[in-house]
């Protein structure tokens, strides 16, 4: 991961020098320091003194002008222009190194190329394409650029290395950021960047590597997986199932539950897909899913299939069920596979009918695995609703 | 006055910084069905019908229990409309002077707008899903309200309060919640009307609920254990005791075991179970496994006493992308019911079953999607065939336009009413500037019953819906660039 601010940082150098034509002066100053002595000395502005234009331009020599020194510039570069030339000593740049083309004169001031700097500091690649560890070269952290606005941080230009296809991945970012404990990512990033998507219980430990920076979320962290493309939200079980601590890696809780959740089903939301409606008397037969995690049987399935007449009210008649003869003489099976089904029409009365030892048939309705002794400690009166104050022992 | 004055003085500072988020989805549905009416003839006034058994003189199969001087037989219901409008409001604020501390409200409000209160939804009209205070730091959680807690034993909603501790070095965290409880699935007290709307038993008083949670999580694995009771303070007998174990293995990259259980302790029951192997890169995700399922009934109804049975299943899915734009995936899961221990020589069901998909998603072009599937189920009491497909316009992240259909048979087990569905839609989506989201959409439902009597009714009907979704939050945060994840948390994270 490498450090595009540097393109920030050489655009805002790149805006016109307050008008000032160099070329046309160039007969007036020999030396640059004559009016940039803070390029050589410490404690000295860069700039010269507005004042001191008037020594020509007083309205007689020459018309007034109004030129000002630039206000300080918003950058995150390190560079500093006195050590440039005092500890680089016989290596020092003189200033058309960086600020001229080479053949063109003396005074046909540009703003220096990026291409400079990395030529001198042995970085062989295209400025965005440089190794991680070329970035702390020139920049320093987000943190410590605290001129740089978000709409400078937001106009940051991404690498090219962000664009490979498993970049999102764990071994692309993830891999990237832990190689370098994180100082290439804190030149453009700060630990809210990454708080965007790694929202889960856990995130990387590279994350607090990072300083903090509320600036940092002007760069929006939006891009989703590739899989995530349209329509994702109907199809996402399979990925869900194969791993879900992938899914935590962005993913909170609280995302799931916008669909997940109790009575979802009423705002129409998208868990179940297109058509659903339609087929949900097999989904619901055969349990796909365990509908009473997010449905109330009583107030959600009874309440709609009542509206629709299809709930047992009173004695329970025959009528419903009619692709079967004897239905209601056999529906033990039926009843005991698909119970959560059988109470989105029917109440308990309905059964007790016949299945209760205080009246009716006295029908046994115990089956498999009913451990009488254990739900006469636990749960006597739910027994008295069909044995009255004799609930059998065992 | 000078109360009034101080109380501002005193306030302004926390206020200064308070921050807030609202998201308030708004959704209106026109819909129209049909359902049926009961009703009779005497035995008598029967003819006999073109399969021999006995019909009204107009044609509906009857049914005439052994003895009954009546038939019963279901006629098609009048056609009803309805106009659900649900409104529900997300609302987080922070700020009020003490880091961490914060409150969150998630409330619905739904009213058919046609006064025909043929949308089930609609009652009560205003509920309250979540409302808590929270204080959030690093090590410890606190929340005092209605809260909704989920884990492998379901949904457990209550109003009172809990404490999380957690220890992020170690990846330990534990929790200790507890009040008075919701019903299951639902945002309401087991007391509510709405809860039991055939006004058969319910309890008189509202559960008294305290559960504790546990887990590890590390770079390897999770584990988490669950324990649960609920008491009915009215009786001081159990509503439901259990407990439940997950967990998830992760030894290598890209595979991952996970496993789950969890044990009735009032009833003496396992209940449901499951264990997936799962298998994850770029280009292949898949999943294996076994489970059983076991409904799960609280013990305030008799349901539990009817012995409800599991069924285990193997099921197996896996999405492949075959090529750079194209993406394929299959399900199957096939079950089987344990044996229910009765005998019905009457009447005969099904005892196991199976279901899959196929499906394909296309995108040619990155803003168009194209998707289409395959699914069949059969099982007890109902199956389903069917295909469906959907094509996306997605030019940008502001707007997109799906159109789907999708044609299926559905023929039930247990009642005469196979059918042929065929359902069309097409619906947009709209982002027309930050924080509005905009949705209209409208689709078809074509039914054709194919019952050998009139009782073939259709259930054709069409669906309309629009829905609008407002965001708007104080901070400085830019909503545009902040996923749902982030959305959540006040403050953000940094500010924990």
């Amino acid at each position: 991961m490498i450090a595009p601010a540097a393109l920030l940082a050489l655009a805002l150098l790149q805006q016109p020098v307050q008008g000032f034509d160099h070329l046309q002066h160039k007969n007036l100053f020999p030396s640059c320091r004559t009016c940039h002595a803070g390029a050589l000395q410490n404690g000295v502005s860069l700039w010269p003194d507005a004042r001191s234009c008037a020594t020509c331009h007083d309205g007689t020599i020459q018309k007034t002008v109004n030129w000002q020194p630039p206000p300080p510039r918003r950058m995150n570069l390190r560079f500093d222009h006195v050590i440039h030339a005092t500890k680089a000593k016989d290596k020092a740049p003189a200033c058309v190194t960086c600020h001229a083309r080479a053949g063109e004169p003396r005074m046909a001031v540009r703003e220096p190329v990026v291409e400079r700097c990395l030529t001198c500091h042995g970085i062989q690649t295209a400025h965005l394409a440089a190794p991680d560890t070329a970035c702390a070269t020139c920049h320093v952290p987000l943190v410590r650029a605290a001129t740089l606005t978000r709409d400078d941080i937001a106009r940051f230009p991404a690498p090219p290395s962000h664009a490979t296809p498993d970049f999102l991945s764990r071994a692309g970012h993830g891999a990237a950021s832990r190689q370098t404990m994180g100082n290439s990512c804190a030149t453009c990033h700060a630990r809210e960047f990454c708080y965007q998507c790694h929202a889960g219980s856990a995130p990387p430990r590279a994350i607090a590597w990072l300083a903090s920076d509320l600036r940092a979320t002007a760069i929006g962290a939006r891009a989703a997986p590739p899989s995530h493309g349209a329509n994702f939200a109907d199809r996402h079980a399979t990925e869900a199932a194969a791993s879900t601590a992938r899914c935590s890696g962005c993913h909170v809780r609280a995302d799931c539950l916008e669909c997940h959740r109790p009575s979802a089903g009423s705002r129409g939301a998208g868990y179940h897909p297109d058509g659903f409606l339609a087929r949900h008397p097999a989904s619901a037969y055969a349990r796909q899913a365990s509908c009473s995690d997010c449905h109330n049987v009583g107030s959600f399935c009874t309440s709609c299939h009542a509206r629709a007449g299809l709930t047992a009210k009173g004695v329970l008649r025959a009528g419903y069920h009619d692709a079967r003869s004897f239905f209601l003489a056999g529906h033990g099976q039926a009843a005991r596979q698909g119970l959560e089904s059988c109470v989105s029409c029917h109440a308990e009365r309905d059964c007790l009918t016949c299945h209760s030892a205080l009246g009716g048939r006295r029908f046994d309705p115990h089956g498999p695995g009913f451990d009488a002794a254990k739900l006469r400690r636990t749960a006597f009166p739910m027994c008295t609703v069909c044995h009255g104050a004799s609930v059998p022992t065992q | 006055m000078k109360r009034l004055v101080a109380l501002v003085a005193l306030l302004a500072a926390p206020l200064a910084g308070q921050g807030y988020r609202l998201k308030v989805d708004n959704r209106v549905q026109a819909i129209s069905y049909r359902g049926l009416e009961l009703d009779s003839i005497a035995v008598t006034d029967t003819i006999s019908g073109p399969s021999g058994g006995p019909t009204t003189p107009d044609g509906f199969a009857v049914r005439c229990p052994s003895g009954a001087a009546y038939c019963l037989y279901f006629r098609p219901g009048p056609v009803r409309h309805g106009a659900p409008l649900v409104t529900t409001a997300d609302l987080s604020v922070w700020g009020f002077g003490v880091s961490g501390l914060s409150a969150h409200v998630t409330a619905r409000g739904a009213r058919d707008l046609t006064g025909d209160n043929a949308w089930p939804g609609s009652d009560p009209a205003i509920q309250l899903l979540t409302g808590y205070a929270e204080y959030n730091r690093e090590r410890i959680t606190v929340r005092l309200g209605r809260d909704l807690n989920y884990n492998r034993l379901g949904t457990i909603g209550f109003d009172g309060g809990s404490i999380t501790l957690r220890d992020g070095r170690r990846g330990l965290d534990a929790s200790l919640y507890g009040g008075w409880g919701l019903a299951r699935g639902a945002a309401l007290p087991v007391t509510s009307p709405v809860v039991n709307p055939i006004n058969d038993f319910q309890p008189s008083q509202r559960q008294l609920l305290l559960g504790v949670s546990a887990g590890w999580s590390g770079s390897h694995g999770d584990l988490r254990g669950e324990y649960l009771r609920e008491v009915d303070p009215h009786t001081d007998y159990f509503v439901s005791e259990r407990v439940g174990f997950s967990g998830e293995l992760r030894p290598v990259p890209r595979w991952s075991l996970a496993a789950g259980a969890d044990y009735d302790l009032a009833a003496g029951l396992w209940g449901s179970a499951e264990a997936t192997l799962g298998y994850a890169t770029p280009a292949v995700t898949s999943a294996v496994g076994v489970r059983r399922y076991r409904p799960h009934f609280d013990l305030w109804t008799i349901w539990g006493a009817f012995s409800p049975v599991p069924y285990n299943a193997i099921q197996a899915q896996v999405t492949v992308k075959a090529m750079p734009h194209v993406e394929i995936r299959g399900r199957g899961e096939r079950y089987r019911f344990d044996d229910a221990g009765v005998s019905t020589p009457l009447v005969e069901v099904e005892q196991s079953g199976w279901r899959g998909e196929l499906g394909l998603t296309a995108t040619p072009r990155p803003e168009w999607t194209i998707d289409a599937g395959y699914t069949r189920e059969f099982g007890p009491g109902a199956a389903v065939a069917g295909t469906s497909a959907s094509i996306t316009y997605q030019p940008s992240k502001l707007y997109a336009i799906t159109a789907h259909g999708a044609a299926m048979d559905r023929p039930l087990e247990l009642r005469f009413s196979e059918s042929v569905l065929h359902l069309y839609g097409i619906e947009g989506r709209i982002q027309p500037q930050p924080g509005l989201a905009l949705e209209l959409g409208a689709e078809r439902y074509a039914e054709q019953r194919q019952r050998p009597d009139p009782a073939a009714m259709d259930w054709s009907q069409w669906r309309v819906t629009l829905r609008a979704v407002f965001s708007i939050g104080s901070s400085d945060d830019d909503l545009r660039n902040l996923p749902p994840a982030t959305h959540r948390m006040p403050g953000g994270r940094a500010q924990r």
